[in-house]
């Protein structure tokens, strides 16, 4: 079974159509990278995902998500959310809470946990999860905005993991990261595909081949390419994804 | 796909309380200033008979000196404000070294928060005397066939000292907008002007024309401020009826034309109404001034972005 | 040709320098001379000055203790009643800033902020002093909450729209609802800027004098009667002093100025520390 399948999905913000009848149908347990050049719809497209878009006043959403076989938008937006759990491009724990409270803050106020120590277990375990345990865990009461860049970002994923999503959307994670950051956090990913379904929106291309199971390429609001990460790397089969990929535009 | 959203709804009586509160205000200034105009027309805002009589027959209420008083007096504040805000704000930018500035801007910002009450008490036992020694009594002997400055000065409790308080007071709202402006003309223009070989004071004055929209939005802020201001004109101006040119003629504004006679209006059978009257005006020269200052900032970030 | 041209420049730069002193010198010498005239009224008044009540005309020093006393309580239930309105508004105008009544509410409190105060007070006169019978705490205070709202309203927006959109997106990611993203976890971040605005708004309704003319009522010789009973207040107490023709009066009203541009200054000073900027 898929985890999530995308139909005919359309995005307009105000006038502006910006995502264009997209279908997209990610299975379980995988990495899918989602590729294009900035503009291309791709922030847009996991924002619909998880429905996040709706913040904004003036977007429209048209077509369907379905997160196991269910429409999400016949779901509580909140239940959405918890399930399809989201890092973003910048790093940003709330700065003003303890590294601790970072990634309780999410179960303590959904009510997934009954008392003090299921809530120090779940914390510890997304901690681990997020392979950043063994360096905080000591210092669990420090202020998150003490952290690295790179330490913030593992952060996230643990905040986003302690609510035991199903799916994992990532936009552009590793971007404000140096390079020894961004090759831990891939690494992680990879770990973390074994029990999730992680969806990560790059505009590195080396990145969506190191650790994409199946790739995507947006351009312009449209899917242009899916298919296998090798296939469509080797072997591309528009002209347009040829040309992005061997770094003609974008 | 439209969830209602409780959190708006559960919002909406608070914001709904406050325009309401405003709403209240329009409607019982309205409504207890009718009763005036039904008897007197606009003559309440167009003549300076001010009768107050315990036969309502009798009764008449004219609250121009009052409008005049305080035209005048907040008039007095700008053109004081004007200069000082001006150079206030190129000191502060261009030549202050960081400490002063950080404590002239302290100053200020004291200055625009203290409670007017202490103005007031300065003004009544500093300022006027201090006015009427200096400035009045010489030009009054040396100069009282000019108009302005025709009026014998007798307690010193006049246009000028209300003014002149009224422009200290509100110099530090003016020279907040305008510093701000001054501060963030963009670095290109500076660097021009000074390309063309210009002196500082060649340069301040080219890049003070460039703000000039921000300068007169704030001046019309400080008129706005000036002109409700009551107690601390109230403690020096004299508070009499006197449609006088003379900077030292004592006289009312309408706000301490209420503060003065509210107290003892409801004796008659008018007055109240009068008095509501002389606050609607002002609410409307304030409304006025809010929409002008509204409108200029907008246009003129507008104009820069 | 060139000496003129620097001449000018000399003179400029003294006009600018001598203007600019003009602008702050009126405060320099305003509380060189607060301190002048009061600091002797509090020395020789001594704690009574603080406690006792009003002297009789020419009489003494007596005290200005029930001032004092509804200073605080004005100040405290002015914001018992302002505050949950105005962080509401603002958390309103913040949240919804598209919304029909979220931008009216901006418009309107910038109006709120400018009008002029005695105009409050004739306002509550109208509506609480006539039907209750009396001047009253509750007057004072409504009329001073109203005078308060803005700041707070409008700081509070100020403050929730300054953090970055991501944080407001990773709190929604996390399945929160609206309201525990705004109270849980924005409102702590705008927490400086709130809390500036509650300061300033605090600070300027302390010194407030012509709201309370019509409202409070004054009450310079018996302590707090009940929210349904007239107050005094320092500012309206020196304000009514003045006016008097008594030394003593105005010896009392000096020793109270000292001491109402204490209690703002207490107030500024931790605020301007909070936040570089106080826009009152």
């Amino acid at each position: 079974m898929n985890s999530l399948e995308i139909i005919n999905l359309n995005v307009y913000y105000g006038n502006r159509h910006v995502i264009k009848g997209i279908n997209l149908k990610i299975p379980q347990k995988v990495v899918f990278a989602i590729i294009g050049p900035s503009g291309s719809g791709k922030s847009t497209l996991l924002r619909a995902i998880n429905r996040l878009i709706e913040l904004d006043e003036d977007a429209k959403v048209e077509g369907d998500v379905r997160l196991f076989k269910k429409s999400i938008y016949e779901m509580d937006p909140r239940e959405v959310r918890r399930r399809i759990g989201m890092v973003f491009q910048q790093p940003n724990p709330f700065p003003h809470m303890s590294i601790y409270d970072n990634v309780a803050l999410g179960p303590r106020l959904n009510k997934l946990v009954r008392n003090k120590e299921e809530l120090d277990y779940l914390v510890e375990w997304a901690l681990k999860k997020a392979a950043l345990w063994d360096e905080v865990k000591d210092r669990l009461g420090d202020l998150a905005s003490k952290l690295s860049g790179g330490q913030q970002q593992r952060l996230c994923i643990a905040r986003a993991l302690a609510l035991k999503p199903d799916v994992l959307l990532l936009d552009e994670p590793t971007s404000a990261l140096d390079p020894v950051s961004t090759a831990k956090i891939e690494n992680l990913l990879l770990e973390l595909k074994k029990s999730y379904t992680v969806v990560i929106v790059t505009h590195r291309i080396q990145q969506a081949a190191r650790i994409g199971d199946y790739t995507a390429f947006l351009l312009d609001g449209k899917l242009v390419e899916v298919g296998d990460t090798a296939q469509i790397f080797v072997n591309p089969k528009d002209r347009r994804t040829e040309a992005y990929i061997t770094g003609r535009f974008g | 796909m439209i969830i209602r959203d409780k959190f708006k709804i559960a919002l909406i009586p608070f914001s709904a309380l406050v325009f309401g509160i405003f709403a209240l205000i329009l409607i019982i200034f309205f409504a207890n200033s009718i009763q005036i105009f039904e008897k007197e027309g606009l003559a309440i805002y167009t003549t300076s008979r001010w009768l107050a009589s315990e036969d309502p027959s009798l009764e008449f209420y004219g609250v121009l000196p009052a409008i005049y008083g305080s035209l005048y007096t907040s008039g007095i504040a700008i053109l004081i404000a004007l200069p000082l805000s001006v150079a206030y704000s190129v000191f502060v930018v261009d030549y202050a070294p960081r400490r002063i500035k950080e404590w002239l801007i302290i100053a200020t910002d004291i200055m625009t928060g203290l409670p007017t009450i202490i103005y007031g008490i300065w003004g009544a036992f500093f300022l006027v005397p201090f006015v009427k020694k200096y400035l009045m009594e010489p030009l009054y002997e040396n100069f009282s066939f000019i108009p302005l400055f025709s009026y014998p000065p007798s307690t010193g409790h006049s246009f000028l000292s209300g003014g002149i308080l009224l422009g200290i007071m509100v110099t530090p709202f003016a020279a907040a907008i305008i510093r701000e402006a001054y501060r963030t003309i963009p670095y290109t223009y500076r660097e021009a002007v000074y390309a063309l070989g210009a002196t500082k004071y060649e340069a301040t004055r080219v890049l003070i024309g460039y703000i000039k929209p921000a300068i007169l939005a704030g001046l019309v802020l400080a008129f706005g401020r000036a002109i409700g201001e009551t107690v601390a004109v109230s403690l020096v101006i004299g508070n009499t009826f006197n449609i006088s040119p003379s900077l030292f003629a004592p006289g009312y504004t309408i706000s301490s034309l209420i503060a003065n006679q509210f107290g003892n209006a409801f004796i008659y059978e008018h007055m109240v109404s009068a008095l509501f009257a002389a606050g609607l005006s002002l609410s409307f020269i304030g409304l006025a001034v809010n929409l002008l200052v509204f409108r200029m900032l907008r246009r003129w970030e507008h104009a820069r972005s | 040709m060139p000496d003129r041209r620097r001449a000018k420049e000399i003179v400029f730069q003294a006009v600018v320098a001598i203007l600019t002193f003009s602008t702050i010198a009126p405060l320099l010498h305003i509380i060189f001379s607060v301190f002048v005239e009061g600091l002797p009224v509090l020395i020789k008044g001594g704690i009574s000055f603080l406690t006792d009540t009003l002297a009789p005309p020419s009489d003494g020093l007596g005290g200005i203790g029930p001032a004092i006393v509804g200073t605080f309580v004005l100040i405290a239930l002015s914001s018992l009643m302002g505050l949950p309105i105005a962080l509401m508004t603002g958390i309103y105008s913040a949240e919804y800033p598209r919304s029909i009544i979220g931008r009216a509410a901006k418009i309107l409190l910038q109006i709120m902020m400018e009008f002029p105060t005695i105009l409050v007070g004739l306002f509550v006169m109208e509506l609480l002093v006539i039907p209750m019978g009396s001047y009253s705490a509750l007057a004072g205070a409504f009329a001073l909450a109203v005078i308060m709202m803005p700041y707070v309203a409008i700081s509070t927006e100020e403050a929730l729209k300054e953090i970055p959109r991501s944080y407001r997106e990773a709190a929604f990611s996390l399945g929160l609802s609206r309201a525990q993203v705004v109270f849980r976890v924005l409102i702590k971040m705008a927490k400086r800027g709130t809390l500036t605005g509650i300061l300033v708004g605090m600070a300027k309704v302390a010194g407030e004098t012509a709201p309370l003319l019509f409202t409070a009522g004054g009450s310079e010789r018996i302590y707090f009667r009940g929210l349904n009973r007239p107050i005094g207040a320092i500012p309206l107490l020196i304000y009514q002093l003045v006016q008097q023709p008594y030394d003593n009066y105005h010896q009392i009203a000096w020793g109270a100025s000292l001491l109402l541009m204490l209690i703002f200054l207490g107030i500024f000073i931790p605020t301007r520390l909070l936040l570089r900027e106080v826009k009152f």
